[in-house]
């Protein structure tokens, strides 16, 4: 049935980050409802993700001195780990067995947006990842106090600069605009009000290590959203984490990233309502067991890094081995989106920014790139005249339109160029 | 918000627009247009330079002798005797020797206290309506997509540096083209042939889809008329010193964007607006360094690019408007820097601008919640460039917002 294809293709796309060779095929025989059974209930272990390696990465203490022999064999460990946390993760996406969780880390750090560019170290970034993915599907408030005193976060938002005598207001604004309120849900006042109660922390850069300092922490009693009281940071973050606007703001984030960047939310009040005990994985099984999986209106650009993993699972390719792996970044550079290196606080754009003619030009390469390194014989082996209708059910998309496969017709005996072609098609691009 | 940054805001509402019912051209049709109808000279240009993260315009243009200025912020203020004196109250930024050049030749307009109705103070909110130029409205298109609406269908008309478009130049049904620095290179022979029938238009798309099928079209378009201009050397710039620095130091990203708008200028591409942008104006800490270097920069890449373009048939055509989403907070905070704040300058750089000041400059004395009040909307600006410099009635692009004239 054409509904179960648009839906099992959207719960692999959005909600993971694309099927393996042969899995669509097999979800296709045992239904949506298992489908998406399977998809909620993370393994006990994910035996391929266990497989992976911790990366090597470590508190490398401050920067030495200028001009001291520590200070070139600091750089060149620095620089080692900032490459190997974005590949760390790369293989994470496409080598989990099930998808949703590293999915979920995946919008968590779009959400909480930190870019490695200012932190400079590769440990308290590292540190923040595994928060997020401790917390991916887990409780909301717990996962807004983490971030609270994460290490990262508080840098990149001159934390460490709030003091009583002269508040910074980064943060607090941010933590209502973009992390749990959303525009206009506050006033001027509520932010100056916030960044008092968030005054008083410190961190020590290299490992992101977050301590509180009474003497810099502004005791007196703040009004935040209309309430009154001597405020900290958690209790100031458990307030906002409490209004009813948090509810509304979360689940239109959720809608941004996984449904459509179109307003209004469908059926916002029961997602709102499923989200009353800010427990994430109750939000995204309301979601995805909803109207709004089948409705064809809500289309989605997939993102450079899940356009990638995407043809990663299914060409079988591992990214820390790929010819090379400083060549994978760069592409992924071009797309203008690496992991842990997010535009600003507002994280990556979405739908029609991806889609400029310069975006397209680096697509056709890259996919020309990865498929130098792909093992073919699978679609070799297939008869030329069957391999359009094949390659659907391989990449899990809707069946492709009357251009495209025209376009696959004229190809259809180069297996390289055939596939270079599909996975730069509209119809793979985009998320119908 | 990464002080490095030079990524652009997109967050908002999916505002890069390529509608699905965008004309189609074949490649022929628009290579031979780009080469049978160079732009015609005296066609004037407009270079916009977006400064992302909210410039402090208190220390851009520097009310040097107004005692409230040291009071509010005693950790970042500039002395009188460091500034550059424009006159005897305001002066540029010490990095900003370049423009302070450009007015000395009266060839530029600065603006004092634009902004819009009701500031937002979000980073996106207020780029999203600088942007849109729809401050009431709330549109989802650029001012300028709107304005390549108006126009005949041509994706060379406006072009922005880098790989993602940005809101300004997004219309609803067509946009302005995205070039990335190294400019394009498309795949070839018969592949290639195969590619365009990507790029068809399919009656079973959804807008997405035909995003996605427009931007390998405009790919093909595109990279044939402008690769072979990239390969050209820039135009020279024979009167700025090449020795003590001046030039050293190593390229900034801005200055690049504006080197590869100089040579297509420079070429006769039918091009009538140019979008580059620098990133990195979010200075909540440690702002005085970290700004002068950034103005400094933008300073620089201006006057090399003007003194590039003054060795070309195109000098006297071109227009450069600098502005930022927001200025900052007229008192310092704890971190040697400033959080975000509402008006700031907008600059106008030019042969034909008529130099000087223009719009009252905010009193610090009556801020409004600590901050400065807008004596300058934007529209107004906007609405000048648009008739002036675009030749286009500015009421249909900006709602109803008419020019008054004056600038240029």
């Amino acid at each position: 049935m054409e509904t179960d294809r648009l839906e099992i293709a959207r719960l692999y796309h959005r909600f993971g980050f694309g099927p393996r060779p042969g899995e669509f095929k097999a979800a296709l025989n045992t239904g949506v409802a298992a489908t998406r059974a399977a998809l909620l209930t993370p393994p006990v272990k994910d035996i391929s993700l266990a497989a992976i390696s911790e990366p090597k990465i470590t508190d490398l203490g401050p920067r030495p001195d200028q001009k001291t022999n520590e200070l070139i064999e600091f750089n060149i460990q620095l620089r080692q780990q900032v490459k190997e946390l974005p590949l760390w993760w790369l293989d994470r996406m496409v080598l989990a067995d099930h998808g949703l969780t590293e999915r979920m880390t995946w919008f968590w750090h779009g959400h909480w947006a930190t870019a490695i560019g200012k932190i400079n170290f590769a440990y308290p970034m590292y540190i923040q990842n595994q928060s997020l993915r401790k917390y991916a599907l887990g409780n909301f408030n717990e996962m807004a106090n983490a971030m609270l005193v994460d290490g990262a976060l508080q840098f990149w938002l001159d934390g460490g600069d709030n003091t009583a005598k002269a508040p910074n207001e980064n943060l607090a604004r941010e933590l209502m605009e973009l992390f749990v309120l959303g525009v206009n849900r506050y006033t001027e006042t509520d932010v100056r009000e916030l960044a008092r109660a968030l005054t008083g922390y410190q961190i020590v850069r290299s490992n992101g290590k977050v301590t509180f300092n009474s003497k810099r922490y502004d005791a007196g009693i703040k009004t935040i959203l209309g309430s009154s009281t001597s405020f900290n940071g958690p209790a100031a973050v458990n307030h906002l984490v409490s209004q009813s606007d948090c509810a509304k703001f979360i689940v239109e984030r959720i809608w941004f990233r996984f449904i459509s960047s179109q307003l209004p939310v469908e059926s916002a009040a029961q997602l709102e309502a499923a989200f009353t005990t800010r427990d994430t994985s109750k939000l995204i099984a309301a979601i995805t067991d909803s109207t709004i999986l089948s409705n064809p209106s809500y289309s989605i650009v997939k993102a450079p890094v899940e356009w990638f993993a995407g043809v990663a699972r299914y060409l079988n390719l591992t990214p820390s081995n790929l010819k090379t792996s400083a060549q994978l970044l760069a592409y992924l550079d071009k797309l203008a989106q690496v992991p842990f290196s997010p535009p600003n606080v507002g994280g990556w754009p979405t739908d029609e920014s991806w889609l400029s003619s310069a975006s397209a030009q680096s697509r056709i390469q890259f996919a020309a790139w990865l498929i130098k390194q792909a093992d073919l014989s699978a679609l070799t082996a297939i008869a030329p005249n069957k391999r359009v209708a094949w390659l659907q059910d391989e990449l899990g998309i809707l069946p492709f339109s009357n251009r495209t496969r025209l376009a696959l017709d004229g190809v259809k005996t180069n297996p390289a160029q055939l596939l270079q072609l599909a996975i730069c098609s509209p119809e793979y691009v985009v998320s119908a | 918000m990464d002080t490095l940054s030079r990524r652009k805001f997109l967050q908002l509402s999916g505002a890069a627009a390529v509608g699905a019912a965008a004309p189609l051209l074949t490649m022929e049709d628009i290579a031979h247009a780009a080469q049978s109808r160079p732009l015609p000279l005296g066609t004037p240009i407009l270079i916009m330079v977006t400064l992302y993260g909210g410039n402090d315009g208190l220390n851009t243009v520097v009310p040097y002798t107004d005692p409230l200025y040291f009071s509010s912020r005693p950790d970042i203020s500039y002395a009188a005797d460091k500034v550059l004196k424009l006159d005897d109250q305001l002066g540029l930024n010490p990095a900003m020797t370049g423009i302070k050049t450009m007015w000395d030749q009266k060839k530029v307009a600065i603006v004092r206290g634009v902004g819009y109705p009701k500031p937002d103070r979000s980073h996106f909110t207020s780029m999203a309506i600088w942007q849109s130029g729809a401050p009431v409205s709330r549109l989802n298109s650029g001012w300028l997509g709107r304005w390549v609406e108006s126009q005949e269908v041509d994706p060379m008309l406006a072009i922005s540096l880098g790989s993602v478009l940005p809101p300004l130049l997004a219309g609803d049904k067509r946009s302005g083209s995205a070039l990335p620095l190294g400019g394009l290179v498309i795949p070839t022979g018969t592949f290639a042939k195969d590619c365009q029938k990507l790029a068809k238009a399919a009656s079973t798309d959804n807008k997405l889809m035909a995003a996605a099928a427009t931007s390998m079209r405009t790919l093909f378009s595109v990279s044939n008329t402008v690769t072979p201009v990239l390969k050209m050397p820039a135009p020279v710039a024979d009167d700025l010193p090449t020795v003590n620095g001046g030039n050293a130091g190593g390229e900034s990203n801005l200055a690049q964007q504006l080197d590869v708008v100089a040579k297509l200028i420079a070429a006769g591409s039918p091009t009538r607006v140019w979008s580059v942008s620098l990133g990195g104006f979010d200075t909540h800490a440690n702002e005085a360094n970290a700004q002068a270097e950034l103005l400094g920069t933008v300073s620089a890449a201006l006057a090399r690019f003007a003194s590039q373009m003054k060795n070309t048939s195109r000098g006297k055509d071109i227009v450069t408007m600098v502005y930022s989403e927001f200025g900052r907070r007229v008192k310092g905070n704890a971190s040697q820097g400033t959080d975000h704040g509402t008006a700031g300058p907008v600059f106008l750089i030019g042969d034909r601008v008529k130099g000087g000041f223009y719009g009252e400059q905010p009193s610090l004395s009556k801020l409004i919640n600590g901050d400065l009040a807008v004596t300058t909307d934007f529209r107004d600006i906007y609405a000048a460039v648009l008739e002036d410099v675009l030749k286009t009635p500015a009421e249909k692009v900006l709602t109803g917002w008419k020019s008054k004239g004056q600038y240029f």
